[in-house]
C-alpha cells in the first residue's frame, strides 16, 4: 500500500518537473562514462579509443534516457496529456473546421439545455415541498353524472378528516379574487381560501409572525391574513410592523397574522397568490360551507410514512361508500380519486414539454451527424499521417484514443460554449413562456442542468466521434502510403457519409414538417374570426366587494349609474357592460328546457353559455342581428323575461323552426323554476371559450334582468388605454372610491395571449426546425463539396475524355438528387408518426396535411439542390489540364 | 514470453544490486557495476547502464535510497544505499533464490542421473 503511494509520489514528482529528472539523469551518465574512460585510460587505451570503449560499455544513451523517463512517468495520463495537446494543436491548426464544429454542437446542446432546464423544473424536479411524494390530490368524481374531476362538498371535508386513517394531514383550498383597500389605491389581489391545515400539511414556514391555527377555520373566529412576500415588499413597503395591523378585503378587515416567503408557492395555481384567508371568512365559498352537495372544494392530502397510494385509495373508497349510504341525496354516486400531486400540476403541459424536448433532441442528432461527416472528410485527407503513425508502431487501439481525445475535446469545447448559450436560452425563454406552464420551481441552470449539459456533450463526442474514429484506424495502409494523399475515399466511408446526408435530411424532414403543420394550424387559429369586431376595443374590470354589493338589486343600480356615466363621456360612448366576456373570461354554461317540449334527459341535457349584457353590447362588438331585434331600454326587471341566442343555438335546439317568439326556461339549479322567457332577437356566432373551439351555443339576457356580480366593461374607443382608464376611475370613483379598476386592457391583446401555448409551441419548433434545415443543408453542402474535391481528378479525365460540362453537372446533381430523395423516403414515414403525436395539438389542420408534407419536401429539395449547387458548379468548371497536372 | 524472461532477468538484477550494496555500502552506479562484473569474475557482461532502470526501481520501492556526494577523484556523484525494507527485501528474495535454485538444482540432478 505504502509502496504503492511511494511509487506514485516519486512519479508524479517527475511528471511535474520532468527536466530535472532529465538533467540529474544526464549527469549521472556523463560521470559513469568518465569513470569508464579513465578505467580504459588507465589500461593504456589511446584517449579516443577509451572514450570509444566507455560508450559501448555503458550501452545507448538516448535509450537509457528514454528508459528512465518512462520509468518516472505516469503513462497514461502522460499519453491522455499528450492526445489532449496534440487536439488542441490539431484543433487550431484548422481553426475553421474547429470554429464550425464547436458552433454547431454548442447551439445543439444549448438548445437542448435550455428546454431541458424547463423540463427539469416543471416535471422531472420533485415538488418544493417536504416529503413531496406523499402529497396528493383527492378529488370527487361521478361518472353517472359524467363528472371527472371535482372538489369536494366542506361537510364531506370534515367527514374525510374524521374518518380516514391513512392521511397524516388534509386541507382543502381554492383561489379567486378580493378587493385591497386602504393603503393607497384599491387594487384586486389573487386569494386563496384554504383550510387551516394547509401549512402544516406543506410545512411552510413564515417569514414572519406565523401560520393558520386550527381554531382560525372554526366558525366565529376572528378574520385573519397571511400575506406574501412580494405584497408586502411592494404595497406595504416592508412596513416591519405590519403583524397584527388590518388590512381590507371586500370591505372587510382582517387582521395581518403572517408572512409568507416568496419562494412559496401555493400548489394548484399558476397565478402568485397574494394573500390567504381561512374559508370560513370568505365572502363567497364560506356561503357554501353547511352545503353537503356543493363540489367546490379541492383537497390535498398526505399520506402516512407507511402508507400506500393502493391502501389510501381502498380506504377514501370505503369512506365514500358509507357517506353514500348516509347522506343518499348528496352522495350516491360520488367517489374519491387520488392523483399525485405533481402529476395533477403538470398536468397536460407534460406531452407539450416532451415533444419540445423530442424536436431539439433532434436538432443535436442532426448536429452530431454535421460533425460526425466533417470528421469523416477530415480522416480521409489525414488519412496519411495516420498510416505513417500505424506503420511507426502505433496500435489500432492507440489510433481511435487518439482521434477520440480530439473529439472529446470538440465535445467539451461545444459543450461550454453550449452551456454559455443556454443560459442565455433561459433568459429569452423565460420571457416567452405561456402563463399555462405551472412553476412550482424556477427556472433555470441548476447543477442538475449543468451535469445534463456535460453528459450530453460527453455522449455526443462519442456520437460524432467514434464511427470515423473507427474508419480512420480501419485504414489501409498500404495502399495510403503507395498512393499518397491523393487516394480516393474508401467505399464504405463514402457510404457512411451519404447515410450521415440521408439521416440528418429525414431529421430535417421530421422536425420541418412537424413545425410546418404547426404553423399551419397557428395561422388557421389566428385568422378565424371570433365573431366580433376587435378594433379598438378595450376592457376594464370593476370588482365589487362582495360584502358591501351583496344583492343583485345592488349590482343592477351599480352598472346602470356606472354606464350611464361613462357614456356621458364622449370618447366613452360606446360601451357596454358583460359577464362573461368572450374569450377572456371563463365562460358560463348552463342547463335549459324550451318550454312546450319535453326536458332533456339528465345524460342529455341541453347547455348554452349563458351571457349577461347591457343593451349596447351588439352594437358595441359590432355583433350582427339576424333576425328579432336586440335588447333596448325598456328590458328591465318589471319588464316581460327576454332573451337573444345565437345563430348556432338556433339551428341545435331549433332545427327547421322559428326560434323568435319561443320561451325557454334558463335557471339554475335544473328545475328549480327559474324564470321563462321569450325569444325575441337572434344574433350571430361568437367563439365564446377560445379562439380554437367552434362557437357554442349561447344565450344573452338583459343585465337589468338578469344581473351577475361584477360589472365588466367593453369599451370601443380610439383614445389610448390609459386615457380610458383614466376617465373610467374617475366615473367609478363619483359613485364609490373603493372600487377598483384593474386590467383596463386592449382586446386583441387579451385575444393575442389567449393562443400563447400554440404560438409558443410554434415558436420553438419553428426555431428548431429551421435549425435542422440549416444544419441538413450544411451537411449536404459538405458531403458534395468534398465529394467534388477527391473526385477533381475523375472529373478531370472524363472532361478530357470528351464529357460536356452538362453531362458533369448532371453526374453531381445525380448525387445530390439520390441522397435527397432517400432523405426524404425515410424522412416521410418517421415525419408523419411525430405528426400524430402533435395531432391533438392541430387545429383545422390534419396530422396528414398533403400541403405540408409537398411543401416540406420541396423546400428540402430546393435546400438540398442550392447546397449542392455550388460545389457543382465547382465540378463544371474543372479544367481537365489543371485537374490531371493536380496529382 | 519475452516480457517473462526479461522480468526475471530485472529481478536478479535487482537483487544484485542490493546484495552489493548491502556488503559495499553506498555506491555510485559506475561502481555498483564494476563490483558485479568483477564478482561474477567478468561473466556477467551487461551494458552497465542496464543497472540504472534497476536503481529507479529500487529507489522507487523504497529499497535503496540515493544522494548526491563526491567521489575519491572528487567528482559529483550520485550514491546509492540499502535502506532497512531494502535489507528485509533483500533477506526475503534471498531466501526464495536459495529454495528456487535448490529445486531447479534436485530437479537436474534427478534428470540427469534418470
Amino acid at each position: 500500500m505504502f509502496g504503492w503511494i511511494r511509487l506514485f509520489a516519486s512519479r508524479t514528482r517527475a511528471w511535474v518537473s520532468p527536466h530535472q529528472v532529465d538533467r540529474e539523469f544526464e549527469h549521472e551518465l556523463d560521470n559513469h562514462l568518465a569513470m569508464l574512460t579513465e578505467e580504459n585510460l588507465s589500461r593504456g587505451l589511446a584517449p579516443e579509443k577509451a572514450k570509444r570503449a566507455a560508450r559501448i560499455r555503458l550501452g545507448g544513451q538516448t535509450q537509457l534516457k528514454e528508459t528512465n523517463r518512462e520509468l518516472h512517468g505516469l503513462p497514461f495520463l502522460e499519453t491522455f496529456l499528450r492526445d489532449i495537446r496534440f487536439a488542441l494543436r490539431m484543433l487550431r491548426k484548422n481553426a475553421g473546421f474547429t470554429a464550425v464544429a464547436v458552433l454547431t454542437l454548442a447551439l445543439g446542446i444549448g438548445a437542448n439545455t435550455a428546454i431541458f432546464s424547463v423540463v427539469y423544473a416543471v416535471l422531472l424536479k420533485p415538488l418544493p415541498f417536504a416529503n413531496p411524494d406523499q402529497l396528493f390530490t383527492a378529488f370527487q368524481a361521478n361518472t353517472q353524472q359524467g363528472i371527472a374531476e371535482t372538489g369536494c362538498s366542506y361537510p364531506n371535508f370534515e367527514e374525510w378528516r374524521a374518518q380516514n386513517h391513512v392521511f397524516s394531514e388534509l386541507a382543502g383550498i381554492v383561489a379567486h379574487q378580493l378587493t385591497l383597500t386602504g393603503r393607497g389605491e384599491p387594487s384586486v389581489v389573487n386569494t386563496s381560501v384554504v383550510t387551516p391545515e394547509l401549512f402544516t400539511l406543506l410545512d411552510v414556514k413564515p417569514l414572519k409572525g406565523r401560520v393558520f391555527f386550527p381554531q382560525d377555520g372554526k366558525q366565529g373566529a376572528a378574520p385573519v391574513v397571511l400575506v406574501s412576500e412580494d405584497l408586502w415588499r411592494g404595497r406595504f413597503g416592508r412596513d416591519p410592523g405590519i403583524i397584527g395591523t388590518s388590512i381590507d378585503l371586500d370591505k372587510r378587515p382582517f387582521t395581518v397574522i403572517g408572512i409568507l416567503p416568496a419562494a412559496f408557492r401555493t400548489p394548484f395555481f399558476n397565478t402568485r397568490q397574494e394573500v390567504w384567508i381561512p374559508l370560513v371568512q370568505d365572502p363567497v365559498f364560506s356561503a357554501f360551507m353547511p352545503q353537503r352537495g356543493v363540489h367546490l372544494l379541492p383537497v390535498l392530502v398526505r399520506l402516512k410514512a407507511a402508507v400506500s397510494v393502493v391502501q389510501a385509495q381502498a380506504e377514501m373508497d370505503a369512506i365514500s361508500g358509507r357517506l353514500a349510504a348516509e347522506f343518499p341525496a348528496e352522495n350516491s354516486g360520488w367517489t374519491v380519486r387520488l392523483v399525485p400531486l405533481q402529476k395533477e400540476i403538470v398536468g397536460d403541459v407534460r406531452t407539450e414539454l416532451l415533444v419540445l424536448l423530442g424536436a431539439v433532441g433532434l436538432v443535436l442528432l442532426i448536429a452530431c451527424a454535421n460533425i460526425a461527416n466533417l470528421l469523416l472528410s477530415r480522416a480521409t485527407s489525414r488519412s496519411k499521417e495516420i498510416a505513417v503513425r500505424t506503420t511507426l508502431g502505433a496500435g489500432r487501439v492507440r489510433i481511435i484514443r487518439q482521434l477520440l481525445s480530439e473529439t472529446a475535446v470538440l465535445g467539451l469545447l461545444g459543450g461550454i460554449v453550449g452551456i454559455a448559450l443556454a443560459y442565455w436560452g433561459v433568459k429569452a425563454l423565460s420571457s416567452l413562456l405561456p402563463s399555462s406552464l405551472p412553476q412550482m420551481n424556477p427556472i433555470r441552470v441548476d447543477y442538475f442542468v449543468l451535469g445534463f449539459a456535460l453528459l450530453l456533450s460527453a455522449i455526443a463526442s462519442v456520437a460524432f466521434g467514434l464511427v470515423p474514429a473507427m474508419f480512420a484506424a480501419n485504414a489501409d495502409i498500404q495502399n495510403t502510403l503507395r498512393e499518397g494523399a491523393r487516394s480516393g475515399e474508401s467505399r464504405n466511408r463514402r457510404r457512411a457519409r451519404s447515410f450521415l446526408a440521408i439521416a440528418e435530411i429525414s431529421l430535417a424532414m421530421v422536425l420541418l414538417v412537424t413545425a410546418g403543420l404547426l404553423l399551419r394550424s397557428f395561422a388557421r387559429l389566428t385568422s378565424v374570426g371570433p365573431g366580433f369586431d376587435t378594433q379598438h376595443l378595450i376592457k376594464a374590470d370593476i370588482s365589487l366587494p362582495q360584502f358591501q354589493y351583496s344583492t343583485p338589486q345592488q349590482w343592477a343600480a351599480f352598472s346602470e349609474k356606472f354606464l350611464a356615466g361613462i357614456q356621458s363621456d364622449p370618447g366613452l360612448q360606446d360601451s357596454a357592460v358583460v359577464v362573461p366576456r368572450p374569450i377572456v373570461d371563463p365562460n358560463v354554461s348552463l342547463p335549459f328546457d324550451i318550454v312546450g317540449n319535453p326536458p332533456s334527459s339528465e345524460g342529455a341535457s341541453r347547455t348554452a353559455s349563458y351571457v349577461s349584457v347591457s343593451p349596447d353590447y351588439f352594437r358595441v362588438m359590432a355583433i350582427p342581428l339576424l333576425a328579432g331585434r336586440v335588447f333596448n331600454q325598456h328590458d328591465v326587471s318589471s319588464a316581460p323575461r327576454v332573451s337573444i341566442i345565437s345563430e348556432a343555438m338556433a339551428r341545435l335546439y331549433f332545427p327547421n323552426q322559428n326560434p323568435l317568439g319561443k320561451q325557454i326556461t334558463f335557471g339554475f339549479p335544473r328545475g328549480s323554476g327559474g324564470a321563462t322567457r321569450e325569444i325575441i332577437g337572434i344574433v350571430g356566432n361568437v367563439r365564446d371559450v377560445a379562439l380554437g373551439q367552434d362557437p357554442g351555443a349561447m344565450m344573452y339576457v338583459p343585465f337589468a334582468q338578469a344581473p351577475l356580480w361584477g360589472a365588466n366593461l367593453v369599451v370601443k374607443s380610439t383614445l389610448s388605454t390609459s386615457s380610458v382608464a383614466a376617465a373610467i376611475r374617475q366615473e367609478v370613483q363619483k359613485i364609490d372610491k373603493d372600487l377598483p379598476v384593474t386590467d383596463v386592457r386592449k382586446m386583441p391583446d387579451l385575444i393575442d395571449a389567449s393562443v400563447a401555448q400554440p404560438r409558443f409551441r410554434m415558436f420553438l419548433l419553428g426555431l428548431f426546425a429551421v435549425m435542422a434545415l440549416v444544419l441538413a443543408a450544411t451537411g449536404i453542402f459538405g458531403v458534395i463539396s468534398y465529394s467534388v474535391s477527391r473526385r477533381t481528378n475523375e472529373i478531370g479525365i472524363r472532361v478530357a475524355l470528351g464529357a460536356s460540362r452538362k453531362t458533369i453537372l448532371g453526374m453531381i446533381l445525380r448525387e445530390i438528387l439520390i441522397v435527397t430523395l432517400a432523405g426524404l423516403a425515410v424522412g416521410l414515414p418517421s415525419a408523419l408518426v411525430a405528426s400524430h403525436l402533435v395531432g391533438h395539438m392541430l387545429f383545422n389542420v390534419s396530422a396528414n396535411d398533403p400541403a405540408t408534407l409537398a411543401g416540406v419536401a420541396f423546400v428540402l429539395a430546393a435546400v438540398a439542390a442550392l447546397a449542392g449547387y455550388i460545389p457543382a458548379r465547382r465540378a463544371m468548371r474543372v479544367d481537365p489540364m489543371v485537374a490531371l497536372r493536380h496529382e | 514470453m519475452a516480457g517473462d524472461k526479461s522480468e526475471i532477468l530485472q529481478g536478479t538484477l535487482d537483487l544484485m544490486v542490493l546484495k552489493t550494496l548491502e556488503t559495499m555500502g553506498p555506491l555510485h552506479g559506475y561502481g555498483i557495476a564494476r563490483r558485479i562484473e568483477q564478482i561474477s569474475e567478468e561473466a556477467l557482461q551487461i551494458n552497465q547502464g542496464t543497472i540504472y532502470a534497476s536503481l529507479v526501481r529500487l529507489m522507487q520501492r523504497g529499497w535503496i535510497s540515493g544522494a548526491w556526494g563526491t567521489s575519491d577523484n572528487n567528482r559529483k556523484a550520485k550514491f546509492y544505499s540499502i535502506t532497512r525494507a531494502g535489507r528485509k527485501q533483500l533477506h526475503t528474495e534471498a531466501r526464495n533464490w536459495e529454495r528456487i535454485s535448490g529445486v531447479i538444482g534436485r530437479v537436474l540432478g534427478i534428470a540427469e542421473r534418470g
